[in-house]
């Protein structure tokens, strides 16, 4: 049981646990027999359940690496093995039972001094029954083309909303377990809300849905919020994540650099649900697209997203090859899910990609111009110009330029000569004036960084990732070796071939990556947890049917995001409670199988959304600018080249989402930092999830979210509502998104009541609370009764179910 | 570690580290709580961030692999480069050579900054070298105050590093690798050894408010977690405004309305948690706990008006203001505290031009500071297990940049050899380690690569630095990489 799985670290944690043994053993036999699949009398598999053992104990040393193999072993290939260390069928002669069994220091393997740990008494007993029963070998699953099994067959057959649900069901069955009801409905849409769009319901919303008595209640529910705006905004989140989608530069003076076209691109194409294969083809090579639209050339800026620097002194061979392994990583990790990475130095120790695999990929981007990272074309400006750069159009732009157009079109259609004199005049005007309008917002541009192809560069393998050893063999742009290569008659690879490649039918890896994520981000655990790494040191899917028959949809629907989304929020599986039950801590503490739902904190962005949202702050515009939330002054003071100092957005935008909110890789917001957004220097395909003091500091006290309890308060106040309880009772449902207790409205109480008192006692206390943020408080309010539903506000925005989707 | 999990033994709270710390302060029923939640923390945990729920958690190296010799780091980061010619390693025949062309044995095919395409010509060394106390090292006459605990401090002259800018040279310095996203050697170290401070992060930043020439900016991947939990990562300090983020109440909130609103937050929290059973719960009760404690204990930390003057006048502390001198005076206050890795920048030492003028300077802002450091805490008998870690990212070169005899002259960037001074928890005082060869290029003797500065400070921290990985993307990660060795030479 290889990687970070169950059984190791049950192992460890069993003879720390205050627990009665016999109570960790169970869960312990119960967690290996879960996470292999693997009941005592069948033969083990290598994929499921020998490789993850050799990958992880024997593959650094007897493995795809050429420069680091020891005694000429390998056994990551069925030759290698069979030749030297495994005769199949026989176990007791097999040289490889006998290293991992003996005691003699110098036969035992893993060596003492690889520092790995020696194999545990289970897992010499996989390898011997799986040698024992003739020690057959397979391709690496996610390296053979997901195919779509048949839906299992249930024996409650009326859970089951669609095909997901018969998988999750049948594996249910098999442990014996049954799923968890429903999640009550106010729990439920707001858990949709967030997932779909990363904002709450109001609580008409919530009632609504509650009331709505129809069979399909829920299913238009989901169809309504995967039309609205906030959708894309919602998972472009997710996607710049993965791409390190950020406004600055990101090495030494990290000065901003001017992309926010591109991230407005990424929102209009999950809006539009461009097909994920278009959508990958549009980013790698928009600019080699025949008659590329803007919006494609757009897209290109992809392949700028990369860290760069203006330091002085900084080497153009240098930079170049950092910028080539920094482009191998992000379009392996982001579409591949495969850590090729570390074939900069040397062969990938557990996955079959070679040094020269990784040269030969980043070869694919030679053609990108970079002259702006090399050139200094200002000098320590920010923003800085980084040429190959294009002038655009934010989204409102655009959009407002739809509409002009649209309406030109009408008037020039109906401009014939049937029309009256009069009439025509007046048309004609209203052209003029329409075209007028126009060009002004043509105008109205912002420059972004492009791809533009140049005459591709040489590149060499760089010995052991030095760039200044020039003596590595010239490489040839194309695919990792081992996988389907591209046929082009000679010509050479290119951006737009490898993007078509990446999302081709055969290509068995990109469809499975990106559907793992979006489960992990609708059931919080990917169908295997290594989102970021589906490679030979990733986990094996929970159930891998599941998964490939979500992939196999997802490339056949057309790569169709939205109607893969909707196959997942309207299972059943989805659907249900995430109340924890207590038989299924020992079976399945992490709860892989599914039988309720995840529950978990809110993402950074949706914390300050959410707060915006509920105190009717929110000011929802789709695209154009950057918005600077309010920030520490003198954050950033060790910044340099040039100094700078942050200025918050002092008008209506300061409010919208923080899918818009300045992106500074090195001083992120501290907000963002607490919330475990991160950096985007690298790819990130999962957000850690933390529980700090710092992040109770910044809700308790950042004038962002003081600012919206006070003005929440001023809501509550403003409610025809004649006494506190009803108030307190509105305020809470809107906020939490479910009706009070009665010991949560007597708590509450108790605040407001003290805090009453309090501040009409110290009515300048009052007045300064009153006075953080931008938004005026009403001055028919009086000072310590507002002050006083201030307090109360923030306890609400803190709470531990405000920030959670349950 | 997905969206739910850290590790199955971290969320199995030890229930003695349970009670013992719960020591909270803000009333009984908050306390009776936890201790009974405490009981049901294993059996409903699945759901957890695995953040200990309370301050004092425990390290994953347990027990340790050494018998540590020291608890705690402070690292003086010297950015941008301190000259070793004018500081630690003295070379007369650097000063023969003057203006003569470098040999070109020693600059061929060597990676060179803002020196390429031009002419490089030998520079000498600009300040004279004494003799200190009863060890008789040769310190440079720009450091007296370093020169006075010479006999307490171990000057290494042959380190190495492999980047040669600034950003990526410091991301190494603190990560052990260029590439982004690395944890820094503060968060391995909370890591492995856990925090020792109830009410004080266990990793600690500042930076130093500097007058002299362009500072140098420093990026938070110097002090970030990486790919490990993000509560290991850095806290910054600052000595202007909040001294950590968000620490002061809003305005016209005083402590006890602070108090009234956290309590309504954990009172309320602590309701919810009987109908949902969450791990999580639990431990954000605790946070708020600890958030509240940390805006006492965080304003007293930076409140130096207790210190007596002889202690201020020591470091040359004129107030509250940022200057490395101060900082340094808070370092000895968060060791106090239990920080266990403490950091500080000085940010001026990039001297590509007027390096006559500005190394000196620089040289006074950190020396005495440095020097008073060293004996503040030998005197309260804390050196013993604090390690004192001073130097930068690289050095600088032999040669000159700019015009060799003129007053603007500078050094460009340098990795072969350059260096560094250690002191306390377990390193051998008043001995000089290293060499370089006779015009300071390269390290010659007993060269000492950043990858063994680590495993040398995780030694003596009791750590052994191939033994404390994490598992990411399929690889255990640590912080010396493949590489890395322990410098017996400068143990005690």
């Amino acid at each position: 049981m290889g990687g970070d799985g169950i059984p190791k670290s049950a192992w460890e944690a069993a003879p720390r646990a205050w627990l009665p043994l016999a109570f960790a053993l169970v869960g312990w036999l119960a967690a290996i027999l879960m996470a292999g699949n693997l009941t005592a009398a069948e033969v083990p598999t290598y994929n499921r359940d020998v490789r993850p053992i050799l990958s992880d104990r024997c593959f650094a040393c007897h493995g795809p690496d050429s420069g680091k193999r020891a005694a000429e072993l390998r056994l990551d290939t069925e030759a290698g093995a069979h030749e030297l260390a495994i005769i199949a069928g026989a176990a007791d002669e097999s040289e490889l039972i006998t290293r991992v069994t003996t005691d003699d220091p110098d036969l035992q393997m893993p060596p003492a001094d690889s520092k790995k740990p020696r194999l545990t008494p289970q897992e010499i007993d996989v390898l011997r029954r799986w040698i024992d029963g003739g020690a057959k070998y397979e391709p690496h699953w996610a390296y053979v083309p997901p195919v779509r099994k048949e839906t299992p067959a249930v024996q409650q057959a009326d859970w089951p909303r669609n095909e997901i649900d018969q998988f999750v069901l049948a594996r249910l069955e098999g442990a014996g377990i049954a799923p968890s009801p429903q999640a009550d409905p106010t729990t439920l849409v707001r858990r949709v809300y967030f997932d779909l769009t990363g904002l709450p319901p109001t609580p008409e919303q919530v009632d609504e849905f509650v009331q709505d008595a129809s069979p399909d209640a829920y299913e238009r529910l989901v169809d309504r919020l995967l039309a609205s705006e906030a959708y894309g905004e919602r998972m472009a989140s997710w996607w710049f994540d993965l791409v390190r989608y950020a406004n600055t530069v990101g090495y030494h003076g990290d000065q901003e650099h001017r992309i926010t076209p591109y991230r407005d691109y990424v929102i209009k194409s999950f809006n539009d649900n461009l097909p994920f294969d278009q959508f990958t083809i549009e980013q790698l090579a928009g600019d080699l697209l025949p008659n590329a639209t803007m919006w494609q050339r757009v897209a290109s800026g992809y392949n700028r997203l990369l860290q760069t620097t203006h330091e002085g002194g900084a080497q153009d061979a240098e930079y170049r090859a950092k910028h080539n392994a920094d482009r191998v990583r992000n379009v392996s990790e982001t579409w591949l899910g495969a850590s090729i990475g570390c074939a900069e130095c040397h062969d990938h120790k557990f996955d079959p990609y070679s040094a020269e695999d990784f040269y030969s990929l980043g070869a694919i981007f030679a053609d990108v111009d970079l002259w702006g990272s090399f050139e200094k074309v200002s000098k320590n400006n920010s923003p800085t110009e980084r040429p190959p750069e294009m002038l655009a159009w934010t989204l409102p732009t655009y959009r407002k330029i739809l509409e002009v157009d649209a309406k030109i079109v009408e008037i020039e259609k109906s401009l014939d000569d049937t029309l009256v004199e009069g009439k025509w005049q007046e048309l004609r005007k209203q052209l003029v004036q329409l075209r007028t309008e126009r060009a002004e917002l043509e105008g109205e541009f912002e420059p972004t960084m492009v791809t533009e192809a140049i005459e591709p560069r040489e590149c060499r393998v760089l010995p052991r990732g030095n760039w200044m050893d020039q003596s590595g063999k010239i490489v040839v742009p194309r695919v990792p070796r081992f996988m389907p290569q591209i046929e082009t008659d000679g010509r050479r690879v290119n951006r737009l071939d490898l993007a078509k490649w990446l999302v081709s039918r055969d290509q068995p890896l990109t469809a499975r990556v990106e559907i793992n994520r979006l489960w992990q981000r609708l059931f919080g655990v990917g169908l295997s947890k290594t989102v970021i790494d589906l490679g030979a040191q990733g986990e094996w899917p929970v159930n891998q049917d599941l998964l490939d028959w979500l992939a196999v949809e997802f490339m056949e629907s057309g790569w169709d995001v939205k109607h893969m989304m909707r196959l997942m929020v309207t299972s059943a599986a989805y659907r249900q409670s995430s109340l924890p039950r207590e038989e299924l801590e020992s079976i399945d503490p992490e709860n892989r199988l599914l039988a309720r739902q995840s529950r978990f904190r809110l993402d950074a962005e949706e914390i300050r959304d959410n707060a915006l949202a509920v105190s009717g702050l929110l000011v929802t515009q789709t695209g154009g600018g950057v918005s600077r939330p309010y920030q520490p002054a003198g954050y950033y003071a060790p910044l340099n080249f040039p100094e700078r100092e942050y200025q918050p957005t002092l008008n209506r935008e300061q409010f919208r989402r923080s899918v818009y909110a300045h992106w500074q890789r090195q001083f992120l917001h501290p907000w963002l930092l607490a919330f475990d957004a991160p950096t985007r220097e690298e790819c990130t395909a999962q957000r850690p999830i933390s529980n700090t003091p710092s992040a109770a500091l910044v809700l308790l006290n950042d004038p962002s979210f003081v600012e919206a309890a006070r003005v929440l308060a001023a809501n509550a106040l403003a409610s025809n509502d004649s006494n506190d309880a009803a108030q307190l009772e509105k305020t809470w449902h809107t906020v939490v998104g479910r009706p009070a207790k009665i010991e949560e409205i007597t708590l509450l109480q108790q605040l407001l009541e003290k805090h009453r008192e309090h501040y009409a006692a110290h009515r300048a206390d009052a007045e300064a609370l009153l006075r953080v943020g931008m938004t005026a408080a009403p001055e028919t309010v009086d000072a310590a009764e507002l002050a006083a539903w201030t307090s109360v506000s923030r306890a609400l925005l803190n709470l531990h179910e405000t920030i959670s989707r349950n | 570690m997905n969206r739910e999990h850290f590790s199955a033994w971290e969320r199995l709270i030890d229930r003695r580290t349970f009670v013992g710390g719960a020591s909270l302060g803000l009333g009984a029923m908050a306390l009776a709580s936890l201790m009974q939640r405490g009981a049901q923390a294993a059996r409903v945990g699945a759901e957890t961030s695995g953040a200990d729920p309370l301050s004092g958690s425990r390290g994953v190296v347990q027990p340790l692999h050494f018998a540590p010799k020291a608890k705690r780091v402070i690292f003086l980061c010297m950015a941008g480069g301190p000259s070793q010619f004018e500081t630690f390693d003295e070379k007369p025949k650097l000063a023969e050579l003057h203006g003569q062309p470098m040999p070109e044995s020693f600059t061929k095919g060597q990676p060179i900054a803002q020196l390429q395409g031009s002419p490089l010509l030998a520079l000498r060394p600009l300040a004279k070298f004494n003799r200190h106390g009863q060890s008789g090292q040769q310190i440079s006459e720009l450091l007296p105050h370093i020169g006075n605990i010479a006999d307490d401090i171990c000057i290494i002259r042959s380190m190495q590093t492999e980047q040669i800018n600034h950003d990526p040279a410091q991301t190494f310095l603190n990560a052990g690798t260029s590439v982004s996203g690395r944890p820094s050697m503060g968060a391995w170290i909370n890591y492995g050894l856990g925090s020792e401070s109830d009410d004080l992060p266990g990793f600690i930043v500042m930076k130093s408010i500097s007058d002299s020439r362009s500072p140098q900016p420093i990026s938070s991947r110097q002090w970030h977690s990486g790919f490990l939990p993000s509560r290991f990562q850095g806290v910054p300090v600052y000595s202007q405004n909040d001294p950590v983020h968000f620490v002061t109440n809003p305005p016209g909130v005083d402590r006890q309305r602070q108090l009234d609103v956290i309590e309504t937050i954990n009172g309320l929290n602590r309701l919810r948690d009987l109908d949902e059973q969450n791990q999580e719960i639990v431990t954000r009760i605790a946070q708020y706990e600890l958030a509240f404690r940390m805006q006492a204990s965080v304003p007293g930390l930076v409140d130096v008006s207790d210190e007596p003057q002889h202690v201020l006048d020591m470091y040359g502390v004129k107030g509250a203001d940022g200057s490395f001198a101060y900082n340094c005076l808070l370092a000895r206050r968060m060791a106090e505290r239990g920080v266990r890795f403490i950091q500080l920048y000085h940010r001026g030492w990039d001297h590509h031009n007027g390096i006559k003028k500005y190394t000196p300077e620089a040289c006074l802002s950190s020396d005495q500071p440095s020097a008073a450091l060293i004996a503040d805490l030998k005197q309260r008998g804390m050196l013993e297990d604090t390690l004192v870690v001073w130097g930068g990212e690289f050095g600088r070169t032999p040669m000159a940049q700019g015009d060799v005899e003129g007053d603007a002259v500078g050094r460009d960037h340098h990795i072969r050899g350059f260096s560094m001074w250690l002191a306390g928890g377990g390193i051998r005082p008043g001995v000089t380690y290293g060499t370089t060869d006779e015009l300071g290029y390269y390290a010659a003797e007993n060269p000492v690569h950043i990858h063994d500065l680590h495993a040398t400070m995780m030694r003596l921290l009791g750590i052994d630095h191939e033994r404390l990985t994490y598992r990411y993307q399929g690889r255990d990660f640590r912080l010396t990489d493949v590489a890395g060795r322990v410098v017996d030479g400068v143990l005690a």
